[in-house]
């Protein structure tokens, strides 16, 4: 965030560097230096006085040598020709009689972020390697790694490799784990750093000298060594006992994923360890650190899963307090839900329900949404509940309830009876459309039961010119034709004047579709009608799939302690699933919001994408050109619709690719050369109605795969589809041609 | 592994930033030199994504008007784990699949260094003190990895008086590479004091959900032991407490000393020691020997559950007078020995949204009606135990349409009192220092209890 005038600034620090009575007066000399940093955190490009900045590393002050080198480590990619004449001072400090200044020396060497950097560095690390300060050591022995990452992917050096694995056995311990991190990073491509029986024991034995930092790392590494025999392996785990009772939350968690792992043959060491753990994860789930506290929790609901019954008893511990914040109250209740038991499932129900009337809608609607979940083991009470809280009449309350009812008479039908008698009045309350699709679901599959069903439809259907949600007239229809067939009579006029209204009138292409299709439905007479809709009502089967048996520990052992948890199973596997194809150094795509909004195509989508077949319609206009620049800037505004990633093979030619998109109407705004890397195209095209497709193409040498993302103006799913159909089908055949 | 540290003021600023990895974005240098290869459209436009990533942060947490949904937030596949204090975010920043504890904890730890050094961590103080905090970064993280974390080892880096490099004598530089090459990495040797004093402070924060009916729903008390030592020379250190275990271990020899001391022991549920604390001693006889770190640190942790001491009792009373009008009355009721005195007593009673006016009546302390707090604050300076207090107020309501019932958030309460609820007595501190010639007895020892409410409610 450049701000005004910034150049001024710029020009007055350069003048005051450069002004010798400042430079004479070690003070003011200070100042003027810290002036410079503080401008560029704060976002201020002050590459310009690279220069002046390089002179003043040449001091006694230790504190300006640490500025000047920050300063350095950050613009020396921007100005190589003049970083190198500050490697100079750099090598002479590196072997500065006092320690502090080697080690600082050397780390800010090895920061230097430039091409070329390597040869000067690699005689001070070796150096370092060797040196007889630890704190020299430490600092040379993360260089390795800093140098390897500078390298890229060339050879990984052997001797120093060796070197490395013979400091493991250093007598400083931040050097030992350092040594660890260092050969893990470089020996990335071989799998890592290699854990045989010595090193292993060896590491085992100087645990206790470690750090909290120190021991979590090694307790990770160690998951990699596997046991010769049952006798070591629980020897190892006698050793390493008393870390479930750190201090330090963070190692307890990477000890019990240990004992975890390496117990994945024993169940009952397992269910054992999980027991002995269970007060230090109570511990930091009471702690008054939130955010461990919100870590711990996860974890805590992660072991649910598997051991249901595991913290029955102390369920009090995760009632909610009034004044914690939003994300551990939510994390509790899911908890609360979870280890409901027939002994405390009372007093868990009325602390929810007390929980239902909170402030914050968002925190009752999880309430809500518990007490659902519940009801599936505990019926009457719940549904009893529910519909207890229907009486207050509120909007945001009724409408997850509503929506809580519809899940649970899929579930367990003995509360069909029960739902019914509470729904009638509902409808006053419900303005959102997933509350609405929820009531009108529920009329129309269970509406023989209600009395006034069709009464309450038929406000539904007088209003529908007002309604806002397509997916609320979608779902309207369904429900309507539903009810006809079992209340003929009251329905049919309705039904009549809604078809009419769904084709004559309706904008919306998919709900104009669907009344095309009951219109044409109905014409081939009642019986098929009946064969398509007179889907079960509930099926109780569902209740085994929806509420998965115990799973077992070894399921998740190896995403304990890790962000899974944190994040949960499927987002983790969308995030790391973007990270994967990205690969690596290039930080190209634009995925982020995507990211960030998880499925954008929601399964109902789906679903209604594959039931309108009209889609063909789908057109793209010839000759649509776009500037660069109003490219750019609609590119910027939208977030990325859609993701794909296509298999391709070798160089790309970029003019034949662009004859080839030309055929079919997608314009190319601008495109890399032919054999850069990573390769990049943008491309743009119109539809009949329109709609902007802006897309990406990205091409990374090592992933033999083209991945695309496209950016919609307008949010039609269906139009994307066939556009995505368009564009493989084009870049598939190019593709072809060339292997 | 943390890619990168920022720290944020209120609005949004960046105080700071460090960045140790190349995978995260800020430092425009880096993007730049990856992108000169490719076209200056492709370039720019990547460049402003990139940066997006750190001030998507601002946009999507600080400014974000709900409320905080997790500590730990994903954006552009980039996770940021925040912590707030006052109004100061920090927020480390990773790409990797790391695990969220330590990463907290790390956190933590950086903040109770920042307040070593420069105490309260505010605005005011990071800016004043930002060189400082870029020396620390560059101590505790290299490369993303942490480093050495403990105060006192990391005052013989950074003095805040840096001109000390060319006259920093033989001995001071020796004392650098014995202290950064000893095998215990919580103490440096030679350390020498004229007077040997040691203080051990009991803190202890009591929490408690109370039905109105006056029943315990849920109390503990969450205790630290923090000792702040100086010793000389390498003393050995022994602590011993009313611990029920070790009592009852000894008690088997005399019956005269269980009958005494057995009602005072407690239970402990479970407890962490610091680093220097031998466990394999603490396992087998349950004693607690160790070498402390030089000034202050924290020795343990610990939790009880059972038997607490419950310094207050609140008692409320709500009654609805029509649609208007609403009358409370609240007693609370000091439940200790007469002779200790109870601090900083503060209740908070929550009013309904739509109050009009409040009138208060009240024994002691002040009572006030704070309106954006929509709470009545009754503060009493002190009082002593076994006494009782009581407050009432009538609270006018304006009529609304709103059909949605007053929630009736819990009453809260914050106070401060000179015992440890928990029931923890400090039995013995027992010191040996064999090189050195100071005995145990002429260490100065300086024992304190301070119990603090930590979420304290009372439902109503």
């Amino acid at each position: 965030m450049p701000y005004l005038g910034s150049e001024d600034v710029v020009k007055e620090l350069k003048k005051a560097l450069c002004n010798p009575h400042i430079q004479a007066d070690r003070l003011r000399y200070r100042n003027v230096i810290q002036r410079v940093i503080r401008h560029m955190t704060q976002g201020l490009d002050m590459s310009s006085v690279f220069m002046e900045m390089v002179k003043a590393s040449a001091t006694v002050d230790i504190v300006q040598k640490k500025l000047v080198y920050l300063y350095m480590c950050t613009y020396a990619p921007l100005k190589p020709d003049l970083a190198l004449l500050a490697i100079n001072t750099l090598c002479k400090d590196c072997s500065d009689p006092n320690p502090m200044v080697r080690g600082l020396a050397l780390r800010s060497m090895c920061s230097l972020r430039m091409p070329g950097v390597q040869e000067y560095i690699q005689q001070p690390i070796l150096n370092g390697l060797r040196d007889k300060a630890s704190y020299v050591r430490r600092v040379a022995v993360l260089g390795c790694a800093k140098m390897h990452n500078l390298h890229g992917d060339s050879e990984v050096d052997g001797a120093l490799v060796n070197e490395l694995y013979s400091l493991l056995r250093d007598q400083d311990p931040i050097v030992v784990v350092n040594c660890l991190r260092s050969l893990e990073e470089i020996l990335k491509q071989e799998g890592g750093v290699v854990i045989n029986k010595p090193i292993a024991h060896h590491l085992l034995n100087r645990m206790s000298k470690l750090d909290q930092w120190g021991q979590a790392e090694v307790l990770n590494f160690l998951l990699r060594y596997q046991p010769r025999s049952e006798e070591e392996l629980f020897d190892i785990l006698n050793l390493l006992d008393s870390f479930l009772k750190s201090s330090s939350p963070g190692v307890v968690m990477g000890a019990t994923k240990l004992f975890l792992i390496l117990a994945k043959k024993f169940p009952h060491v397992q269910t054992d360890v999980l027991v002995r753990v269970k007060g230090p994860l109570l511990a930091a789930c009471s702690s008054e650190s939130r955010e461990l506290c919100f870590a711990a929790l996860c974890h805590v609901r992660q072991i649910l899963h598997s051991l249901p019954g595991h913290f029955s008893s102390h369920y009090k511990k995760f009632f909610c307090s009034y004044s914690e914040p939003h994300y551990i109250k939510l994390q509790k209740v899911e908890v609360l839900c979870e280890l409901v038991n027939d002994e405390n499932v009372q007093q868990v129900l009325e602390e929810l329900r007390g929980y239902c009337t909170d402030v914050s809608a968002d925190f009752a609607q999880a309430a809500i949404f518990a007490i659902g979940g519940i009801a599936r083991t505990y019926t009457d009470q719940c549904v009893q509940i529910l519909t207890e809280l229907l009486g207050l009449q509120q909007e945001h309350i009724t409408t997850v309830v509503v929506q809580t009812f519809r899940d649970l008479v899929w579930l367990c039908p003995q509360c069909i009876e029960a739902v019914c008698q509470a729904l009638p009045g509902c409808e006053e309350n419900i303005q959102d459309s997933e509350g609405k699709q929820a009531l009108i679901w529920l009329l129309g599959v269970h509406g023989e039961r209600i009395p006034n069903a069709p009464y309450i439809l038929e406000d539904f259907v007088e209003n529908v010119k007002s309604e806002t949600f397509p997916a609320v007239k979608m779902e309207l229809l369904t429900a309507l034709l539903r009810l006809f067939l079992s209340r003929p009579a009251e329905c049919q006029d309705m039904l009549g004047r809604l078809l009419y209204y769904c084709i004559e009138e309706e904008k919306d292409m998919a709900v104009r579709d669907r009344g095309l299709f009951y219109y044409r439905l109905l014409l081939v007479g009642i019986d098929e009608v009946k064969r398509i809709l007179c889907s079960p009502k509930s099926d109780p089967s569902l209740g085994l799939l929806e509420d998965p048996a115990e799973r077992p520990v070894n399921s998740w052992a190896s995403d304990f302690n890790t962000l899974v948890p944190v994040y949960g199973k499927a987002r983790w596997a969308t995030i790391s699933k973007c990270v994967g194809a990205e690969h690596g150094g290039s930080e190209l795509s634009h995925t982020a919001p995507f990211a960030i909004s998880g499925h954008l195509i929601s399964e109902e989508n789906k679903e209604r994408v594959q039931e309108t077949p009209d889609s063909e319609a789908f057109m793209l206009v010839p000759n649509c050109q776009l500037t660069a620049e109003y490219f750019e800037k609609t590119w910027l505004s939208l977030e990325v619709a859609h993701q794909q990633v296509l298999p391709w093979q070798g160089e790309v030619h970029p003019d034949t690719l662009q004859m080839a998109l030309q055929v079919v109407n997608i314009q190319t705004i601008a495109m890399s050369r032919a054999g850069s890397q990573p390769w990049k195209a943008y491309l743009s095209a119109q539809d009949d109605t329109g709609c902007l497709f802006l897309t990406e193409l990205l091409l990374e040498a090592e992933n033999s795969e083209m991945q695309i993302s496209v950016k919609q103006t307008e949010a039609k799913t269906e139009k994307l589809n066939s556009f995505m159909s368009v564009l493989e089908t084009v870049i598939g055949t190019i593709g072809d041609i060339k292997s | 592994m943390i890619g990168g540290l920022f720290i944020y003021n209120h609005k949004g600023e960046v105080l700071i930033s460090r960045v140790y990895r190349d995978d995260i974005g800020r430092s425009w240098a880096a993007d730049s030199a990856i992108f000169t290869s490719s076209g200056p459209f492709l370039g720019e436009e990547v460049n402003a994504n990139r940066r997006n990533a750190v001030d998507a942060f601002r946009v999507n947490v600080i400014h974000a008007r709900q409320q905080v949904r997790s500590p730990v937030t994903n954006i552009a596949r980039t996770s940021f784990f925040h912590v707030k204090r006052s109004n100061i975010w920090l927020a480390a920043v990773t790409k990797q699949n790391v695990n969220a504890a330590m990463v907290f904890e790390f956190l933590y730890k950086m903040c109770d260094v920042m307040a070593a050094y420069f105490g309260k961590i505010s605005e005011e103080n990071i800016k004043n003190n930002f060189v400082l905090i870029y020396e620390l970064l560059d101590e505790i993280l290299d490369f993303g990895y942490p480093q050495n974390s403990e105060t006192g080892a990391l005052k013989t880096f950074i003095t805040q008086q840096g001109i000390k490099s060319q006259h920093q004598t033989k001995e001071e530089q020796s004392q650098i590479t014995s202290q950064v090459t000893g095998q215990i990495g919580w103490r440096r040797e030679g350390i020498k004091y004229r007077r040997n004093e040691l203080f051990l402070d009991v803190l202890e924060s009591v929490n408690l959900l109370m039905s109105p009916q006056g029943q315990v729903l849920s109390a503990h008390v969450s205790g630290r032991v923090v000792m702040k030592s100086y010793l000389s020379g390498m003393p050995e250190c022994k602590f011993g407490m009313n611990d029920k275990i070790v009592i009852e271990k000894q008690g088997k020899g005399t019956a005269d000393e269980t009958s005494k001391s057995g009602k005072q022991s407690i239970a402990i549920d479970d407890c962490t020691f610091h680093q220097c604390v031998r466990l394999s001693k603490f396992d087998s006889e349950r004693s607690i020997s160790f070498i402390p770190p030089d000034g202050e640190f924290e020795l343990m942790r610990y939790r009880t559950t059972k038997d607490i001491i419950l310094p207050f009792r609140v008692i409320p009373l709500v009654r609805e007078v029509g649609r208007t009008k609403l009358e409370v009355k609240v007693v609370i009721k000091s439940n200790f020995k007469p002779s200790l005195l109870a601090q900083k007593i503060e209740v908070r009673i929550p009013t309904p949204l739509n109050t009009s006016g409040v009138q208060v009546i009240c024994m002691k302390g002040k009572a006030k009606y704070k309106a954006s707090e929509n709470a009545i604050v009754w503060k009493i300076k002190r009082m002593a135990g076994m006494k009782e207090s009581q407050i009432s107020a009538e609270i006018e309501l304006l009529p609304t349409n709103d059909k949605k019932k007053w929630a009736r958030p819990p009453i809260s309460m914050n106070f401060e009192v000179p015992f440890a609820p928990s029931g923890l007595k400090v039995r013995y501190l027992k010191v040996f220092e064999p090189k050195l010639n100071y005995s145990d007895h002429d260490v100065i020892k300086w024992v304190r209890y301070i119990g603090r409410s930590g979420i304290y409610e009372t439902r109503c």
